[in-house]
């Protein structure tokens, strides 16, 4: 019997004529040991092209990779520029005269704490200053 | 690309730029002959250019590449060194677990090593089909090779690196 071995890799890549790719169609169907050296080129046509797409240095091709660095230094800049804003913002609101008081609701406070001397008794402890110790 | 048009030489960087580094990587293991080949690939191409007729535009391409690699290979008189890790050079658009990642990067690597250990002619054939993704008729194009030979050189590639990863 005759072996289309060198036709294989190209059985799988779907390059043969279609006259030839019913011959070694036919002849997989008839040869164990072809079957077994199509599965094993198979493993290795898989693992080369599952290699991963490798990205160009910055700098290397026109267009492709442009360093980042410009681009994440604007970018940060403008974060930078936002978060500073806000937080004057947030500081004008809560010092600013007239502006409502937080709500402080001294039953409740007072019932959380007798709940919590219950359930954690050294907890109501009074302790001494840190220097005293 | 049409082949009736002749593109500037910003249009191959920019549209064949990342394959040509790939090509050159998977071929020479190591980015700094990965460097240094594209720059000469993309040299020559603009240089050639000039005279280039519209016709098979991949045919020109490649060839143009696989003769500057052929150059280095013959200049440098050496084999390719030992690839170095791939590192986050790699692009991958999910997340997957630290230890699946280790074990793509050790296969990658096992791959690599062994597509330098295959010999230049199978190699070539090898990368030209899997990692850049050329037909037959264009590999025997840019190699000026029958396309018998290219069969038999992808077929035997491969099953050469089959082989070296069991």
């Amino acid at each position: 019997m005759t072996h289309p071995e060198e036709l294989l890799s190209a059985f799988l890549d779907d390059e043969l004529t279609p006259d030839e790719r019913t011959l070694v169609a036919t002849h997989l169907d008839e040869c164990a040991d072809c079957r077994s050296e199509l599965a094993m080129v198979e493993v290795a046509r898989s693992a080369v092209r599952s290699l991963p797409l490798l990205e160009p240095p910055p700098g290397l091709i026109p267009g492709i990779g442009v360093p980042r660095r410009s681009f994440s230094l604007r970018r940060a800049w403008v974060w930078a520029t936002s978060g500073a804003v806000a937080v004057a913002l947030a500081v004008v609101v809560a010092v600013a005269p007239g502006a409502p008081a937080p709500a402080f609701d001294l039953d409740t406070v007072a019932d959380q704490h007798t709940a919590r001397v219950v359930v954690e008794p050294g907890f109501a402890t009074v302790r001494a200053p840190v220097g005293d110790r | 690309m049409p082949d009736d048009t002749v593109p500037s030489w910003e249009e191959v960087a920019r549209h064949h730029g990342r394959t040509i580094y790939n090509f050159a990587y998977r071929l020479t293991g190591n980015p700094d002959d990965a460097h240094d080949l594209v720059q000469e690939v993309l040299l020559r191409v603009r240089r050639g250019l000039a005279t280039y007729r519209p016709g098979s535009f991949e045919g020109w391409l490649w060839r143009i590449t696989r003769n500057a690699f052929l150059d280095d290979v013959r200049r440098k008189k050496r084999r390719p060194t030992v690839p170095l890790p791939e590192d986050d050079r790699s692009s991958t658009g999910s997340s997957p677990a630290p230890d699946e990642v280790l074990a793509s990067v050790r296969l990658s690597e096992d791959v690599q090593a062994a597509l330098l250990r295959l010999p230049i002619e199978f190699r070539e054939a090898v990368v030209m089909c899997d990692v850049v993704g050329l037909t037959y008729d264009e590999i025997a194009d840019s190699a000026e090779i029958p396309v018998g030979t290219v069969r038999s050189r992808i077929h035997r590639g491969r099953k050469m690196l089959r082989e070296m990863l069991t």
